[in-house]
């Protein structure tokens, strides 16, 4: 799943004749005097500026500012950006048009194994949440849209009245063909309202998920993806995605900071039961990571410098399964490159290193490890004959 | 017994790289059990019409390469099964392809990062056409001792220590291809093995679920339990539990999940594969997944670290009720190994080979070429340059530096003569011709030979048998040559004389003399110079004659000599050559006049008889 950020999930509204408030997105402060002269709007209406960023909880945090003319939006926009907030700077900025309204709906789309659910309800904000039953669905097979009848019944079923049926259905047919043709696989508008000014639908705000994979067919995809845990990505994070995009098989890195156990596993399923186990001992996971694939031993390296950079670490678990076609050998001569590497920058003092592997050179690469105890690595090796996890329980419990 | 994959499976794989390399493991486990290999054709549109080759045993199978699954088939009707390893972003149209194809009843997509869409298209149209669709990203489907369909089960080795070349007594579903092989092998170890393993993928919508293997599983009489390894997100486990609880079921289930760590992080931090994603209010989640397999009483271990222990108990039950028989394994020392490759028996010392050819001066096998045992790059290092390289693979020594020094001047005095000589002009001829770098320098290198360049070994060879046999008597050793071989290499110039000297002589005689080095063959033919320049003005020591003197001294072989000046008339050579393409040297064609037409007039031909 790849979350959009607001300001580009609007541009995909608005492709598909979503109407949402009119609005601005600007990383440079300078910007603003300018746009002010280009958009009549902006010297109009009262406006809402908000961090362009994927941090969670903006409201208390303070990065949304409500109910602004045009020098309060300014000076919010330009407070607002640069500041530094869980590690991260503010680089983007959205300024929108704010529609005074009196009711709230609630629309989304959501991708199902055998197609998607339209899902409907006469209320928004946190009403959907606490209302969840009330909300209405109706089903849509894969390759297949939601004809009229459909979906003027789900909205009746929501309790839509009068014309409201007719504006709500059309306005949900745009948003299944936005997920539909943007390769979708959330998309919400909550809430949803009427702007008195015209007396249209218009989605006050836009949740966006797309599927990362079907980027190759769509070349206008041209803003990045946000994470979706609530804080933005480090740039550790960062550097590896930027290498996981670009290299056969593939290397994730994701940190949690404060923690004392230290995860190098191989592979996508391997790598969490690892992490499982942690848990269930009671150990403090510092990091999720996995390489599968039989990526590059430099790729396999860069993740392993990151990993030993993890501040407070005390153990790193190179653990894996058996690999089908991952080689071994070749794969921990990047993870032994990178433990010299960090241990020549001083960072594996006190650091235990915690091996298991099998698969494809699984003796010479093991051999290459337990070598590292001469060099003066704290290492304990083990081969296929040690159950997957145990080396965690040795690490933990001794 | 075993599901989906057996001794029946005829396969065409689609796709390139990939494909081949999970062609030659299929190979591999056929060797180990004995079987026909199963891989019938390729399907790769850029290799179309050519084959490739598979080792099998000690054999190379031929494998055609088609444009299209249709020739395929057509050509290959008794394939059954496609494996699809084509690229994320046409894998579905490979896919279409093959549920479409009437001979194709099995279709396993390896392919990752397919769009959801694409596989939710694909989930569709194949039970619109009822055949089953595994993946995508699945790693492949081993059937023990059966069929192996991808390269599931890992290196050859592995193959054995998991007991694969026979089948035991459980299934195994998973959506990670490394576990799938680590419950292979813990079934070895803990159990009599396994029937048939099956990777579905881990993607968000794998195409086939859990649900559809046990139900096959449940018919197949061999498999008496099944192992399912799960993960977070989707409703595949929940599905799964529904149909073991549904009504009794002859196989045991054993169920684990992997996600519980999510509960102590961060919310919303997703890890894993692709499908690992939790839903809104709980549900997907891995307690909630064990809590409602437990509940439909499959065996759930409590970590997967416990797995191991869970698989021996239900395998020692299945014995004590008589379900399962002891297996009496061969030792796997038995089994056959994989055909070493020549190297490898040459390395182990059991086999001796006839060298083809022996050489003595030059190694590249280790990390960087040795010239005579020396490394190129220490050469370099301690200051050796291109004389020392030369006196190396040229006679095997390690020349002084006096000696270095006169072989550098040898090659500055001889890289060109200018444009009108004869190698000079052949390679001149060639470059306005059009002709390439190498084969034009090569049409100027051919005029060497008696009479342009090529005199140096014979004027050492002459002037050594000189030295050798009239030591002191120049007027019998030219008489000698008058008598039996002709004028002497080396002695005469067209243009030059005594009183025109050629300043490369000159040049090379000062440097031999005041570098002093040893020059009894230069001496010998200044000697003879005396004499022959008495007789004639222009009979003097040439610079063939002076070079092939100077070198002989040095104790380079007679027959290494015309190398000095090819090597060196090469530089000017290939200056000639670009020099004429930079300058654009038009096509030459000789002027009539300046050939001699002596050739008869024009006549009648006669009528022929």
């Amino acid at each position: 799943m790849a979350k959009v950020l607001e300001g580009p999930a609007m541009e995909l509204f608005n492709k598909w004749g979503i109407r949402t408030p009119r609005h601005v997105v600007i990383s440079d402060t300078h910007q603003i005097d300018g746009l002010v002269q280009s958009n009549q709007w902006m010297r109009e209406c009262k406006m809402v500026v908000k961090a362009h960023e994927a941090i969670g909880s903006r409201m208390k945090l303070g990065l949304v500012k409500v109910e602004l003319d045009v020098d309060q939006a300014v000076a919010a926009a330009k407070e607002i950006m640069g500041r530094t907030i869980q590690g991260l700077t503010i680089s983007q900025v959205i300024i929108a048009e704010m529609i005074p309204h009196q009711e709230e709906y609630y629309l989304a789309v959501k991708s199902l194994r055998e197609g998607a659910e339209v899902l409907m309800a006469k209320f928004g904000g946190i009403e959907v949440e606490e209302n969840w039953e009330k909300v209405t669905k109706t089903f849509v097979e894969v390759g297949e849209t939601p004809t009229d009848e459909q979906l003027e019944k789900c909205a009746k079923e929501a309790g839509f009245s009068g014309e409201m049926v007719e504006k709500i259905r059309k306005f949900a047919f745009r948003l299944f063909e936005c997920y539909d043709n943007e390769d979708g696989q959330y998309m919400e508008i909550n809430p949803l309202t009427i702007n008195p000014a015209d007396g249209k639908l218009v989605a006050l705000d836009a949740v966006v998920l797309l599927d990362g994979d079907a980027r190759f067919r769509h070349p206008d995809w041209s803003f990045s993806f946000a994470p979706e845990f609530g804080r933005a990505y480090t740039d550790d994070e960062k550097q590896i995605m930027e290498i996981d995009s670009r290299v056969k098989g593939s290397v994730k890195f994701i940190e949690i900071p404060g923690g004392e156990v230290a995860m190098l596993p191989a592979g996508g399923g391997a790598s969490v039961f690892y992490s499982d186990a942690v848990v269930a001992l009671g150990g403090s996971l510092a990091n999720y990571a996995e390489y599968s694939g039989d990526p590059p031993a430099w790729a396999v390296e860069a993740l392993t410098d990151k990993i030993c950079s993890l501040p407070g670490i005390k153990h790193i678990i190179v653990g894996g399964a058996i690999a089908n076609f991952t080689d071994v050998k070749a794969t921990f001569t990047g993870i032994i490159a990178g433990f010299r590497k960090a241990k020549e920058e001083g960072k594996m003092s006190g650091v235990k290193i915690w091996v298991r592997r099998g698969g494809p050179n699984e003796a010479i690469g093991l051999d290459y490890m337990r070598k590292l105890s001469d060099e003066g690595f704290d290492i304990q090796v083990f081969d296929r004959y040690t159950p997957l996890t145990d080396l965690v329980k040795f690490a933990l419990k001794g | 017994m075993s599901i989906v994959a057996n001794k029946e499976t005829k396969v065409v794989i689609m796709g390139g790289v990939a494909g081949v390399n999970a062609a030659k493991r299929m190979a591999e486990f056929s060797h180990l059990c004995g079987l026909e290999p199963s891989v019938t054709s390729f399907v790769y549109p850029p290799d179309a019409g050519k084959s490739v080759e598979i080792p099998f045993g000690s054999q190379f199978l031929s494998v055609p390469v088609y444009k299209t699954l249709a020739e395929a088939t057509k050509e290959h009707p008794e394939s059954n099964t496609a494996l699809v390893y084509i690229g994320a972003n046409r894998a579905y149209q490979g896919c279409m392809d093959a549920l479409d194809n009437p001979s194709i009843k099995f279709v396993s997509m390896i392919t990752e990062g397919v769009a959801e869409k694409d596989a939710k298209l694909l989930i569709r149209h194949s039970k619109k056409v009822g055949k089953l669709l595994n993946g995508p990203s699945a790693i492949g489907i081993m059937s023990a001792g059966e069929c192996r369909l991808g390269v599931i089960g890992g290196e050859y080795n592995n193959l054995k220590l998991s007991k694969l070349h026979r089948q035991g007594s459980f299934g195994v579903i998973t959506k990670s291809g490394g576990l799938s092989n680590e419950i292979m092998w813990m079934l070895s170890q803990f159990a009599d093995g396994s029937t048939t393993t099956i990777g579905i993928g881990g993607d968000a919508y794998p195409c086939t679920d859990f649900v559809t293997y046990l139900e096959m599983f449940e018919k197949d009489q061999q498999t008496k339990a099944v192992v399912i390894v799960g993960e977070m997100g989707g409703d595949l486990e929940e599905k799964a539990a529904a149909w073991y609880a549904e009504k009794p079921r002859r196989i045991k289930l054993i169920g684990v999940v992997s996600g519980f760590c999510q509960e102590s992080l961060p919310k919303g931090m997703k890890f894993g594969h692709a499908g690992a994603k939790e839903g809104q209010h709980g549900e997907g989640s891995a307690r909630y997944k064990s809590d409602i397999m437990t509940k439909a009483g499959v065996i759930v271990p409590p970590t997967f670290g416990d797995l191991g222990s869970t698989i021996k108990q239900v395998y020692e039950d299945l014995k004590a009720t008589g379900q399962i028989k002891e297996i009496d394994d061969v030792p796997p020392s038995q089994l056959p190994d994989l055909p070493r490759k020549v190297e490898e028996v040459i390395k182990a010392g059991d086999v001796q080979v006839q060298p083809l050819f022996k050489t003595t001066i030059s190694d590249d096998r280790g990390e960087e070429p040795l010239y005579c045992g020396y490394a190129a790059s220490e050469l370099i290092n301690k200051g050796y340059e291109i004389p020392h390289v030369i006196g190396l693979l040229w006679n095997k020594r390690l020349l002084n530096d006096k000696e270095a020094e006169v072989i550098r001047r040898i090659i500055m005095l001889s890289a060109d003569h200018g444009p009108c000589v004869s190698g000079a002009l052949g390679t001149i001829i060639a470059a306005c011709a059009g002709i390439g770098l190498s084969q034009s320098v090569a049409a100027g290198l051919i005029m060497i030979g008696p009479r342009f360049g090529g005199a140096v070994t014979d004027a050492s060879k002459y002037f050594n048998y000189g030295l050798v046999n009239y030591p002191n008597d120049i007027p019998g050793f030219l008489a000698y040559m008058k008598k039996d071989v002709g004028p002497v290499p080396g002695i005469g110039h067209r243009v030059k004389s005594v009183k025109n000297p050629d300043k490369r002589v000159e040049e090379l005689k000062r440097c031999v003399k005041e570098l002093g080095l040893r020059s009894p063959h230069l001496d010998y033919a200044l000697e003879v110079e005396k004499v022959t320049t008495g007789k004639k003005d222009n009979l003097i020591l040439n610079v063939d004659g002076c070079i092939a003197c100077v070198l002989t001294d040095l104790g380079f072989p007679a027959d290494s000599l015309n190398g000095f000046f090819i090597l060196a008339r090469t530089i000017g050579m290939i200056g000639h050559w670009i020099d004429q393409r930079r300058e654009g040297g038009r096509l030459i064609r000789l002027y009539n006049y300046l050939v001699n037409f002596a050739v008869p007039r024009r006549r009648e031909v006669p009528d022929k008889k």
